[in-house]
């Protein structure tokens, strides 16, 4: 193994781990570990004092804020529009109506089989008719946030993506890199070798499978973490259905995408999930994995460069 | 000298005159007659040696080889019966001799042959163990796996 410089530390409710490479490489983790918890205390929703909480509760229209949640911002709207709506970072009302009103850390009693409530038969999400995330807009130059007031951002979905890239671009001239927020990968570097990544198996074993990726994003969505029981019984999860406001159940317990970048990734994966095993595919233009709740596995192969535009469009 | 006389002489003159004009008429006209024809037969003599294919810049060795055959020809038709049999000894001694030097090439090829094998299976070597090498130092700098889980 080449010598790399590793931070791993507590951030974004679960573990982020920093690899660089090349000279200067303990400096640029340090400094990459203090950025991403910086971050983590501007853009969490469960910390009242975080950018993110003081603009979800201003009744304002449009809000001055930090350059960090003006990239979520602008990622909100992004992420709405690659996902035809179903990567809704808007829903916060909702899902702490499912339950999920605190910090759900690693250490928490984690539900061993992926929920699913009986009797119900696997049905694919859909978007949100409001579209909440349409109506969040970005003025870079004054660095302000439009919405209606009474609009929520959740940066849970989206976030931790975003911000492996913003990390991304501070170490690209080193000789290589990786940034795992909690499982939202980017690596890469100006050495140009390749790193496996391994995908997770939900169920706890061995690594369902690996990329060689030189440059990139990996991601994965699932439901067998941060899910609990909800107050009637029934178990509960983190990923939405946009047009119910509940817990989403298409048959797909874990997708991971590969992509260019980490935020793409995450997008993609997310909604992979959301859309169910029939239009899965369709939504890993560049490869992923998918894991239904029949414990199946299904590899998806990267589409033709056309039909990645196509999808695109 | 009357006047009948001075007459005459100048007629005469006249004539001379007009005579050596007409012959250096015909003498300018035959120069440039002949030297039309000679360049014409020289460009023609090029032209043919070109059509036919001998054009002494390229195919010189093979003009020479003709001329040579064209000449033996006629001498190996005069040759006495003895002469004959000497010839045809000669022949043999050449025809063994050539065997004897195909013989010794087939032996040099061989040699060659076997020093460039020698000289491959080294590079072969020399490469496999780079190869080697290089895959070691890869493995050495391979970087650290990830792994991608549910967030």
């Amino acid at each position: 193994m080449s010598v790399e410089e590793r931070r791993s530390f507590a951030c974004f409710g679960g573990r982020v781990t920093v690899q660089v490479g090349g000279a200067g490489a303990g400096a640029a983790a340090k400094a990459a570990e203090v950025q991403l918890l910086d971050a983590h205390r501007r853009l969490s929703r469960f910390l009242p004092e975080s950018d993110l909480s003081r603009l979800n509760e201003d009744p304002r229209g449009a809000v001055k804020v930090s350059p960090v949640l003006l990239e979520l911002a602008a990622a909100v709207r992004r992420a709405g529009l690659l996902s035809g709506g179903l990567v809704d970072a808007t829903l916060l009302d909702e899902i702490e109506r499912a339950g999920y009103v605190g910090s759900r850390a690693d250490g928490e009693p984690r539900v061993d089989a992926p929920p699913r409530p009986g009797g119900q038969s696997p049905r694919p999400a859909a978007p949100n008719p409001a579209r909440g995330w349409s109506l969040v807009s970005v003025d870079r130059r004054a660095g302000t946030i439009r919405r209606p007031p009474g609009l929520k951002i959740d940066s849970g979905g989206i976030a931790k993506g975003l911000l492996a890239d913003l990390l991304a671009k501070e170490l690209r001239a080193y000789p290589s890199y990786s940034v795992d927020c909690c499982g939202d990968i980017r690596v890469g570097g100006a050495g140009g070798q390749p790193r496996t990544v391994h995908i997770d198996d939900p169920g706890g074993g061995a690594p369902l499978h690996s990329f060689a990726v030189r440059s990139g994003g990996v991601a994965t969505s699932g439901i067998g973490k941060r899910s609990w029981v909800g107050s009637d019984g029934s178990p509960a999860h983190h990923l939405l259905d946009p047009a119910t406001g509940a817990p989403a159940f298409t048959g797909i317990v874990q997708a991971s995408a590969q992509a260019p970048t980490a935020f793409l990734a995450e997008v993609y994966s997310k909604a992979a999930l959301l859309c169910g095993p029939e239009q899965a595919s369709g939504r890993l233009p560049y490869g992923g994995v998918l894991v239904l709740d029949d414990g199946s596995i299904q590899v998806v192969e990267a589409q033709a460069p056309r039909s990645r535009t196509a999808l695109a469009r | 000298m009357d006047a009948h006389e001075k007459a005459q002489r100048q007629r005469q003159a006249r004539h001379r005159l007009h005579a050596q004009k007409a012959r250096a008429g015909r003498l300018r006209n035959r120069v440039i007659a002949i030297s039309l024809v000679c360049f014409a037969l020289l460009w023609g003599t090029v032209f043919v040696q070109m059509a036919t294919g001998n054009d002494p810049v390229l195919g010189s060795s093979s003009t020479t080889r003709t001329a040579s055959t064209a000449k033996a020809r006629p001498a190996e038709v005069a040759v006495e019966p003895e002469a004959r049999a000497e010839t045809d000894t000669a022949e043999a001694e050449l025809e063994a001799e050539l065997e004897t030097e195909s013989e010794l090439e087939d032996e040099s090829e061989a040699e060659v042959a076997a020093e460039l094998e020698a000289e491959f299976a080294q590079a072969e070597g020399e490469a496999a163990e780079a190869e080697a090498a290089e895959l070691q130092a890869a493995e050495a700098e391979e970087l650290e796996s990830v792994t991608s889980g549910q967030s």
